[in-house]
């Protein structure tokens, strides 16, 4: 059993670390997003609700809810993303709590071995049975969402090493600056933006089908809030730092006994501090940079 | 090739630009001065697309700016460089060239080519003469925000000059330097000038304005109170009141 903690705790890393890749990336842009929850809830309802009900295999779910998620967001991205600043990130705000509200309202059930199943509003959607079904234990499971975990950060590096990554990070440093290298911005933010509506919703079907339930509740601003301290906890300068971030939570603040009752208390420190003291996290790009150039030193000798 | 046409922009209650006209030739370069707050850099903003005039025209090459975006003002050929330097802290000196010179053409594939197999194409090789240029050979690899200041304003130079316009606008391009940078500036403004572009030189530094310049436009107060020949602009007595009289008193 301990095993079996100590897995979900390691696959719950996994999933929460995809919802703060998606923030990371629109951190990285210059874009503060309070939202991505609702790409991780609208893509866990509807991977869910494909499994279950319409009997879909897996991978499709996982395409279909994430796919979604990445239309939504394009859509929200081209409504918002010419607004900028605090202007954006209220706006994303407004959206992520209107796909909640709207998750209580959605009831779609039917009836499948003389039982009610699917989304039930305020009740939650429970017997996602996608993993019982199929016979998957929790250590494949876990594998599982770090193959795709892998291969959204192979993604992701390819990305950073590409114009387009370049890009992004310009925007994020200097919007105007871009503007007057040639490139037109809301193109390139609105890219983002679907880009990570898409990450954020991988991680929203795999954690459906991970706790086999699911209510509109878990997609609250919470969850979103939390995926972007992760960045500027970890850090922007590389991939890896939300990643960090993530670990930093639950890894250890959840994990550690003594520090349950106060967690939030500790992780609200904790931002706090990062952003005062290094407000683009611990591997922010200059570490990142610093780092490349020694083990480049390395290499070489 | 670049006409400005009884400009104006107002902010709020203040006039920072007021009914100018300025005619430049392709191929000069022009200067204008004036007092702080004169409406200089706000020239330089409307004529790249910052924020919109508050009323007149500029037509650059026969075509109107006025509805061209920003970016779409670089394609067009117009580039700058900022009273308070600007360039991408957190890339490298060599990537902040390398993405200024992709808005002059699509370089992606050498980029490409270059990132993954270390081939260099006539690209790299036009941004390496660039850094020698700047006499940045050595500092490609660096991050922007690591440079010197008086380095930063070269690779500023360089970075707008590598989306190859026809038209470059330098806001006070030597603030801050010292006698032997601004003879290098100097030097690296004649060289652009001879690779086919048209200058705009907002500046402070007498010396240089005058030794470089072929026309000089003097601003107070957001209008244009002389324009003409470097010698004639210094015997100018309206000029001489309103702008050089000021330092040359104290
Ligand atoms: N973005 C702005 N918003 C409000 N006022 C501005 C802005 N830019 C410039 N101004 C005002 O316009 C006037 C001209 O400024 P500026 O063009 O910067 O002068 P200069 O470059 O000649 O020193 C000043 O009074 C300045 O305060
Ligand atoms: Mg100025």
């Amino acid at each position: 059993m301990p095993n079996d903690y100590l897995l979900t705790v390691i696959s719950n890393i996994g999933m929460i670390s995809l919802i703060a890749l998606s923030a990371y990336l629109l951190l990285i842009s210059g874009e503060i997003s309070f939202g991505q929850q609702a790409y991780f809830g609208i893509s866990a309802y509807a991977g869910a609700i494909a499994t279950t009900l319409w009997g879909w295999p897996l991978w499709l779910a996982l395409l279909f809810g994430s796919s979604l998620a990445a239309l939504a967001a394009g859509f929200v991205g081209l409504l918002t993303l010419r607004i900028s600043g605090l202007y954006f990130s209220i706006a994303t705000l407004a959206f992520a709590e209107m796909v909640r509200l709207s998750l209580f309202k959605l009831t779609y059930q039917i009836e499948i071995d003389g039982e009610l199943i699917g989304p039930n509003g305020a009740e939650g959607f429970g017997e996602i049975r996608w993993i019982f079904d199929n016979d998957v234990s929790v250590l494949e499971y876990t594998l599982l969402i770090y193959g795709i975990l892998l291969l959204v950060l192979f993604f992701l590096v390819l990305i950073e090493r590409s114009r387009l990554g370049m890009i992004f990070r310009m925007l994020g440093q200097d919007p105007l600056l871009t503007r007057v290298q040639g490139l037109n911005p809301v193109r390139y933010k609105v890219t983002a933006a679907i880009l990570a509506g898409f990450i954020a919703g991988l991680g929203g079907t795999l954690y459906a089908h991970s706790f086999t339930y699911i209510e509109p509740q878990i997609f609250n601003m919470m969850l979103g809030v939390h995926a972007l301290a992760y960045g500027l906890i970890g850090g922007l300068g590389t991939v890896l730092g939300p990643l960090i971030g993530v670990a930093i939570d639950i890894g250890f603040l959840e994990s550690v006994r003594v520090i349950q009752g106060y967690r939030m208390v500790v992780f609200g420190g904790l931002v706090a501090l990062m952003l005062i003291f290094m407000p683009r996290g611990i591997f922010d790009e200059k570490r990142v940079y610093w780092l490349k150039s020694i083990a480049r030193r390395w290499f070489r000798a | 090739m670049l006409e400005v046409k009884s400009l104006s922009k107002n902010f709020g209650g203040v006039k920072a630009v007021r009914e100018l006209d300025l005619a430049v030739n392709a191929g000069d370069i022009i200067g204008v001065i004036g007092p702080n707050g004169s409406g200089k850099s706000t020239l330089v903003n409307l004529i790249s697309g910052v924020f919109p005039a508050t009323a007149g025209e500029i037509i650059f090459q026969g075509q109107s700016l006025s509805k061209l975006s920003p970016h779409a003002r670089v394609k067009a050929g117009v580039a700058r460089t900022f009273q308070n330097i600007r360039l991408f802290p957190g890339l490298t000196v060599w990537q902040n060239l390398w993405v200024a010179r992709n808005s002059a053409e699509d370089t992606r594939a050498e980029g490409i080519s270059y990132r993954w197999f270390r081939k260099s194409g006539p690209v790299k090789n036009e941004i390496d003469a660039m850094l020698e240029f700047s006499g940045l050979a050595d500092k490609g690899d660096e991050l922007a925000s690591n440079l010197a200041f008086g380095e930063q304003r070269r690779l500023e130079l360089a970075r707008a000059a590598a989306t190859k316009p026809s038209l470059l606008l330098l806001d006070e391009p030597a603030a801050g330097m010292n006698h032997d940078e601004i003879r290098d500036l100097d030097r690296r403004i004649r060289q652009l000038r001879q690779q086919g572009m048209t200058i705009i030189l907002i500046e402070h530094v007498m010396d240089l304005v005058m030794g470089i310049t072929d026309r000089i436009a003097v601003l107070n107060f957001g209008s244009k109170i002389a324009e003409g020949e470097p010698a004639a602009i210094q015997e100018n007595k309206s000029v001489q009141e309103a702008y050089l009289g000021q330092s040359d008193d104290d």
